[in-house]
């Protein structure tokens, strides 16, 4: 895809975010926009890092690295990202993500009636293991080292 | 007229969260857990009707599905700078809490077989099983497959239940666990970081209601096991649970990937995903 769409696109998404930020937990835009613009740079380096790295990997995982460097308590700026951030809720920024999802999935409404059932005890199954994985090493571990 | 779309798709956007974030955050309690209805459901809701009202046609479809994959990414972004201020505290985590990170991995052997050789699912079992589906799992799934692929509807199958039922179900599970006495209760506080704040809550509950006088280690346990998960998480899935997944799907001969699949570079644009 071009730059340009995709740089149109971010800013739609960052304004619905800004909006939804706005009703959903009452704050304003304006405060809510400096750290809406660190999103940004964020995503735009990350995705650009994606584009032309020689090392190949989806651009949530440079995303991810940059925002977790940036907000290191000591690394310069740190500060500053970690109270502007803060004002853009992690919520808020789901909204937008389901909304365009939501337009979306329509043409596959019937795949997902189809296997619904099926999904929801798989998931079911995912907390199982998870949890139960977990513990097990947990377990494992805390008696090789002696702590239980 | 592509522009015209992209214009209507991105108005119907609007509308649809500022609807969803007026009705705001429902909890209901339930038994063990609470049920949590959240505006991104009921943006997701609103656009199951939309096809029915006749407001979007398949063009506005295909138009919006690339979206979903940038609009992750500010959440990736997001999800990184909570992450950063917690990384000293990380670092000075035992090796059980390190370790027992990897039985988040656990969850593939068990859901895997069963999704593709119990319900002989299709590609949707590759996005349910490889996690928990909480947002980093869309957020992969989103950039790998795109959300409107098989692999995206498994996720927010996934993704739906978990928010629905997740807490509910983890605590019925644990209590269930304590009362077994098969694990040790700071074996039981250490799984219980999973990567979900409300599943979190539910897992531990039945484990402090248990054992009261060690409250305190517990909660911490559980809290820097949950605070590694989100650390870790992310990376975790994408190096680790969904090349596993792939595999152990192939080994079990699961239904190969749609080919006339038009998400495959649908998610960000950007080529490099797991499917071709």
């Amino acid at each position: 895809m071009k730059m340009a769409n995709v740089m149109r696109i971010f800013v739609v998404t960052a304004i619905l975010s800004l909006i939804g930020n706005f009703i959903g937990f009452d704050i304003s835009p304006i405060a809510a926009l400096p750290g809406m613009l660190i999103l940004f740079v964020l995503v735009i380096l990350g995705y650009w890092l994606s584009q032309v790295s020689p090392i190949k990997l989806p651009s949530i995982a440079y995303i991810s690295a940059l925002a977790i460097i940036a907000s290191i308590p000591g690394v310069p700026g740190a500060d500053f990202v970690n109270q502007y951030t803060g004002k853009v809720e992690f919520l808020a920024l789901t909204t937008p993500i389901l909304a365009y999802t939501g337009i979306s999935i329509g043409k596959d409404l019937g795949t997902f009636k189809q296997q619904g059932l099926k999904i929801v005890l798989v998931t079911l199954l995912t907390f199982v293991g998870t949890y139960v994985g977990s513990a097990i090493i947990a377990e494992v571990v805390l008696r090789l080292t002696g702590v239980i | 007229m592509r522009g015209k779309s992209e214009l209507k798709v991105h108005l119907l956007a609007l509308v649809m969260v500022i609807i969803a974030e007026f009705i705001g955050i429902k909890r209901f309690q339930v038994g063990p857990g609470t049920v949590l209805l959240l505006p991104m459901l009921y943006a997701l809701v609103i656009g199951m009707f939309l096809p029915v009202l006749r407001l979007v046609d398949r063009r506005d479809m295909d138009t919006a599905s690339p979206f979903i994959g940038f609009a992750v990414m500010y959440l990736t972004a997001k999800m990184g700078t909570n992450i950063g201020p917690n990384l000293p505290k990380i670092l000075s985590a035992g090796p059980a809490l390190i370790l027992q990170e990897f039985g988040n991995l656990g969850t593939i052997l068990l859901s895997l077989p069963v999704a593709i050789l119990v319900f002989r699912m299709g590609r949707e079992a590759v996005g349910t099983s490889f996690s928990i589906s909480r947002e980093g799992s869309l957020a992969i799934v989103a950039d790998l497959y795109g959300l409107d692929s098989a692999e995206g509807r498994g996720v927010m199958g996934g993704y739906i239940t978990g928010t629905l039922f997740g807490a509910i179900f983890n605590g019925l599970m644990v209590g269930f666990l304590v009362a077994t006495g098969i694990f040790h209760p700071f074996s039981l506080a250490m799984a219980a970081g999973t990567g979900s704040a409300s599943m979190m809550a539910a897992a531990l509950g039945p484990v402090v209601a248990a054992y009261p006088e060690i409250n305190t280690e517990l909660t911490a346990y559980a809290a820097s096991s949950q605070l590694l998960t989100s650390v870790d998480g992310l990376y975790m899935s994408l190096f680790l649970g969904i090349p596993f997944t792939e595999w152990l799907y192939r080994k079990l001969g699961g239904k190969p990937a749609e080919v006339n699949s038009n998400s495959a570079q649908s998610g960000t644009g950007h080529k490099g995903g797991a499917k071709k």
